[in-house]
């Protein structure tokens, strides 16, 4: 072990915290609640100390070479290092808000044991600098996860953590392949050395983009890439408010970190991954809007809306490589989305778990109304919502901007007219209109929560006014809120957090100053909005609600059941055909030799007819001489064997003499 | 005799006890005595092996018949990893058969059986040639037999039978293997590198007496062709049989091969040969059959057998690569899976002896009756998967860069992809197990939850193992130096 141990504490702390608060809840309870806040906020005071070393660009990383016999290294620049800041913070919020939301919850000590695991192992993801080191603390992350996801054990839960846990199995075995496959052909797995070795790499490409999509393959389940985002719109919901804020706030953006480093570190300027990561990033991005605007659960709207954000980040991701050299804006519009998207994430989830904490229930049409009357509440989720929307002076409007200014930027390079502008053309007219589709996701949301009267039980919505949190979750929820407009609205915050985090994507700055509040970006908010309020008025009015006798309107989700990818593709293919097919060969040819010498040869036949025939005589003793019997029962079929012994024996040096 | 003459003791001691557990009477004594004569003579066995090894290795010719039939022992770096590794487990396992057995009839032969084929397992280790390797190995067949059929049912004297007879028809092949290599052998002991004369390397008779031999010894470790019977045998075994049988006389066929393969055949014998291939081919289906059977298979016990099968042919795989990456990561399965299997058959065994539940569907809420069993068995389960840290990952990462970096790039690959699925469905067949047992469901009823919790005796042996692969899953480093070592000196 060498190097700085403060970064080895920072991930191994809040692991040994899981068990002394496991240990403490079976005690008292409501001091394991405080303790899990006091190792979350210790975490956050070890980071912040790092600060100095990070704007004097101070080298600080840390090896353990005996760990799991491939070791482990971290290390901590300016991009993991604000990343460290955001996951510490929101587990922060989470676990401040945790108090009240799991007043009323069984087995919370298992939650918080693992909810302190997953922090550490998450941690140590985004701090790794090897790929041995991130799928180590990959797996223990995605498994420390799970518990959170089916913390709440109901039918749906349960399923929905099957799949999660699923998911994770197979993106964990895949991406091994794929790690496996880079140090087979570069010989190491470290990200500086890929870089190098990369550099003048004269074998076969091929194979390393096989490594490469098997890789993605892991990290693209975890952060809910297309065609393998199946997990995350039904593990969100069924997770408990807290842990969803997490899982779509952070778990995901452990994916993006991955693409992140094989987009950089593996391929940085290619073109031909960047296109393909395009692809893949703008399905998802549209994708994810797409059915956020049929749900009628709020968190599976939240959760499809991270599936769409998580496609914006790719496609930043994927312009990064794209754009070659001149990537400066790509680079800082996919940092800036993963930072807004964790902290726009934690404020929706948690506004989402509060109206679960006193209703419930996450059905639209149950919870509608919930928020007239409440002043905070509504400041929160519109914090959150603007944000999201890419309002003009809240944050995720700077973000959203880099990432169309890079897209248009690179319509602009072009000398010609041809097939590949009009890809991007297309990309850019995608870009505006998910841009559109999540505003009018949010605008439904707003109106469901904030303008509509329940029809039954307004009363009851009303009757939680002044009392529906307590204030230590208010200040979980209100800091990160106002967060997000503070960045908004002065960029150069935004800047400064681009600025220290591009080093890791081998990103410089941008050779023009962006002027985020000038007229043709803000245009760009303008349109996306406009297309969003169009959208809510002309179909989700009409085509998502539906009268329901007593004239009222009711939300409706017209999209048939089983039409998705899990339910069509994956779960016939996973558990039916393969098994069968894997069944019937492994049944039929492992039984081969068993049926030749039973059936054909009739071989065991023999020593099983000696052997009953010596159980019925003995059967009728009453007490036998039991070692007696033992040596009786073994010695017929002993000479039987050595028979079948013989025989074979005799076969075989017959045939050598035969072959000599 | 020629030799250390001390190097007998660790063999014949246990047989010893074992005769004189069969003299005593237990309506005069009582069982205590048998308790404390098994216990006790595991645990000096281990101090006397830990002397042995602190001295240089030794050798011992005990009898020698002839130049060909002569027993011979002696102590290499495989002698030190095999018995120590069986000695460690044989004790915790048992102070777990203590309580296991205590409602079983019949116990004096079980533990009689058990104490003798501890000191056979041990000779297997020691053996210093073919011939006395074959020796122990039929003996130890014998005397695992009757902890095979201990319980007397039909199904398990069937099973029992089939193990016979499996067992021998693959000490058939061995034997054959044997013969062969006495006569153009220019030597009878191991010795790294090989002892067949020049001549008659390069020649297809050679090799299909390689691959005679080779599926001979697979019978024991459960690699098709030859592996039906242990489905049957390991589960209808009392469960700290059933942890021996699957954990450690599977190796006894593992070492046999690496004996054979690295110290009469020579690895260069058969790299690159149609052999290396086939038995490539072997092993790979196997791996890929175990998982799939155990899989689909819904007893708990007999879906660990199936899974055995699958997890000894990871070695199998490791081995037959003949690279180092290859034969590190055989071994360290082979230290791992050996641990790893017993925690999950004894875990199975103490659900089967305190919740009297057969079958996997019927494990739910087991985690809340009985929480140190199937913590310790969660642990062991994740680890056979491969998650790391735990220690399965470290023999899976080895394998796979061995299997990456066989000249036949093709096979490799489909080996590796092989491993992976195999993992995968580890996960398939494991994983819900554990889930089913902590996470019961909404509707589980806390109020009526009896504690099904077996008492020390079980509990602390499992412990002890868990903690004790997760420490060699972590710092695994002192096991790859040693298998590193021996991989250079025989490759």
């Amino acid at each position: 072990m060498e190097g700085n141990f403060t970064l080895l504490f920072l991930v191994f702390f809040p692991m040994v915290g899981g068990i002394l608060s496991y240990i403490i809840g079976r005690f008292n309870k409501r001091a394991r609640d405080y303790f899990a806040i006091l190792i979350t906020l210790m975490e956050f005071i070890v980071i912040i100390g790092f600060f100095p070393y990070i704007t004097n660009n101070l080298e600080t990383s840390v090896t353990w070479v005996d760990f799991a016999g491939l070791g482990l290294e971290f290390t901590l620049d300016g991009f993991r290092f604000i990343y460290g800041i955001i996951t510490i913070f929101m587990w922060l919020g989470t676990t401040i808000f945790s108090v009240e939301y799991f007043k009323s919850y069984r087995n919370r000590n298992r939650y918080y044991l693992f909810m302190l695991i997953t922090l550490g192992a998450t941690l140590g993801v985004l701090f790794s600098v090897d790929f041995i080191t991130t799928f180590i603390m990959f797996e223990i992350m995605s498994f420390a996860s799970y518990v959170m996801v089916i913390h709440d054990e109901k039918v749906k839960s349960i399923k929905s953590a099957d799949t999660y846990i699923a998911v994770s199995l197979i993106g964990g075995m895949v991406m091994l392949i794929g790690i496996m496959l880079i140090q087979h052909h570069l010989g190491t797995t470290h990200f500086l050395e890929i870089s190098q070795v990369m550099e003048d790499f004269n074998g076969d490409i091929r194979s390393i983009y096989t490594a490469a999509i098997l890789m993605m393959v892991g990290f693209g389940s975890k952060a809910g890439m297309f065609p393998i985002h199946i997990w995350l719109p039904n593990a969100h919901p069924s997770a408990p408010a807290p842990a969803s804020a997490l899982l779509s706030g952070i778990l995901t953006k452990t994916g993006i970190f991955g693409a992140a480093v094989i987009s950089s570190n593996l391929f940085l300027y290619d073109e031909v991954w960047g296109k393909g990561i395009m692809v893949f990033g703008l399905i998802t991005m549209f994708i994810g809007a797409f059915f956020a605007l049929f749900s009628i659960d709020i968190k599976r709207i939240l959760a499809y809306s991270s599936v769409s954000q998580i496609g914006f980040i790719l496609v930043g991701l994927a312009m990064e490589g794209i754009l070659g050299e001149h990537n400066a804006l790509a680079i800082r519009g996919a940092l800036l989305h993963m930072v807004n998207h964790s902290l726009i994430k934690l404020v929706l989830f948690m506004a989402a778990g509060v109206v679960y904490m006193n209703l419930h229930d996450l059905n639209l049409n149950k919870i509608r109304g919930f928020g007239r009357g409440k002043p905070l509440f509504l400041f929160i989720f519109s914090m959150g919502g603007l944000s999201l929307i890419g309002m003009p002076f809240w944050s995720g409007f700077i973000s959203k901007t880099l990432l169309h200014e890079s897209i248009v930027e690179h319509i602009w390079m072009f000398t010609e007219y041809n097939m590949e502008v009009r890809f991007f053309q297309f990309a850019e007219g995608l870009f505006m209109l998910t841009g559109g589709l999540t505003t009018a996701y949010m605008i439904k949301l707003f109106v469901v929560l904030f303008i509509d009267k329940n029809p039954d039980t307004q009363d009851v919505n009303d009757s939680f006014n002044g009392r529906y949190m307590t204030r230590l979750s208010t200040v979980g929820l209100i800091v990160p809120a106002i967060l997000l407009f503070v960045l908004g609205t002065f960029p150069s915050i935004m800047d400064s957090i681009g600025k220290l985090g591009q080093e890791f994507f081998f990103g410089h700055d941008p050779s023009h100053e962006v002027h985020y509040f000038s007229w043709i970006n803000v245009k760009g908010a303008v349109i996306s909005i406009s297309i969003g309020i169009i959208v809510y008025f002309l179909v989700i009015r009409n085509f998502l609600m539906e009268g329901n006798g007593d004239d009222d309107l009711e939300y409706i989700n017209p999209w048939p059941k089983n039409l998705n990818l899990e339910e069509g593709i994956y779960k016939p293919i996973l558990s039916d055909i393969l098994p069968n097919i894997g069944g019937f060969i492994a049944n039929n040819l492992g039984n081969l030799v068993e049926r030749i010498a039973y059936v054909e040869l009739g071989i065991f036949k023999v020593v099983d007819n000696l052997y009953t025939r010596h159980l019925s005589i003995h059967d009728e003793e009453k007490e036998p001489n039991k070692l007696l019997r033992l040596l009786e029962a073994i010695m017929p079929n002993t000479m039987a064997s050595s028979l079948l012994q013989f025989t074979i024996g005799l076969v075989a040096i017959l045939l050598l003499v035969i072959l000599l | 005799m020629k030799g250390n003459i001390l190097l007998l003791v660790p063999i014949i001691f246990p047989i010893i006890i074992g005769l004189v557990i069969k003299e005593h009477d237990i309506r005069k004594y009582g069982i205590r005595k048998i308790h404390r004569l098994t216990a006790s003579m595991p645990i000096i066995n281990m101090f006397i092996l830990i002397g042995l090894f602190m001295m240089e290795n030794h050798s011992l010719g005990v009898i020698g018949l002839n130049n060909i039939l002569s027993i011979r022992l002696y102590t290499d770096e495989i002698t030190k990893f095999f018995t120590i590794l069986t000695t460690f487990i044989w004790i915790l396992v048992t102070f777990y058969s203590f309580e296991y057995m205590s409602d079983e009839k019949n116990v004096k032969s079980f533990y009689m059986f058990l104490s003798i084929s501890y000191g056979l397992v041990l000779g297997l280790g020691f053996a210093g040639n073919m011939f006395t390797y074959y020796l122990f190995y039929e003996f130890m067949t014998l005397f695992t037999f009757p902890l095979v059929i201990h319980s007397k049912t039909k199904d398990s004297m069937k099973a029992g039978i089939k193990y016979l007879a499996y067992s021998f028809s693959g000490a058939a092949l061995v034997l054959i293997g044997i013969i062969f290599t006495y006569y153009h052998g220019v030597d009878t002991e191991f010795r790294s590198g090989g002892i067949l004369n020049p001549d008659i390397i390069n020649n297809n008779i050679t090799l299909i007496i390689y691959l005679l031999t080779f599926i001979g010894f697979g019978s024991k470790a459960g690699m098709y062709p030859l592996h039906a019977w242990l489905p049957n045998a390991h589960p209808v075994a009392p469960a700290p049989a059933s942890g021996i049988l699957s954990g450690i006389i599977t190796k006894a066929g593992v070492l046999g091969i690496i004996r054979f393969t690295f110290y009469v055949y020579g690895a260069n014998t058969i790299r690159g040969s149609w052999v290396q291939t086939t038995i490539l081919i072997l092993s790979i289906f196997t791996i890929f059959m175990g998982s799939m059977l155990a899989f689909r298979t819904k007893e708990l016990k007999k879906r660990l057998a199936f899974s055995s099968v699958s997890q000894v042919s990871y070695i199998l795989f490791g081995i037959a690569l003949l690279s180092r990456e290859g034969f590190i990561g055989a071994l360290s399965h082979m230290t791992f899976h050996a641990i790893l299997k017993n925690i999950l058959f004894l875990g199975a065994g103490a659900i089967i002896y305190k919740a009297d539940k057969y079958y996997t569907h019927e494990l739910k809420g087991i985690g809340k009756q009985m929480p140190i069993t199937m913590w310790t068995f969660t642990i062991a389960s994740l680890a056979l998967i491969g998650i790391p840290p735990l220690s399965g990952f470290i023999s899976k990462w080895y394998l796979g860069l061995g299997g990456l970096g066989f000249t036949n790039y093709t096979l490799g690959v489909v080996g590796v992809v092989t491993l992976i699925v195999s993992a995968l469905l580890t996960g398939g067949y494991l994983i819900p197990i554990f889930v089913d047992a902590f996470f019961p469901g909404q509707d589980y009823n806390y109020n009526i939850r009896i504690s099904y919790e077996p008492t020390k005796f079980m509990t602390i042996p499992l412990i002890i193992l868990t903690v004790v692969v997760v420490l060699l899953g972590i710092f695994p480093n002192f096991l790859i130096v040693l298998f590193n070592n021996i991989a250079l000196s025989i490759l």
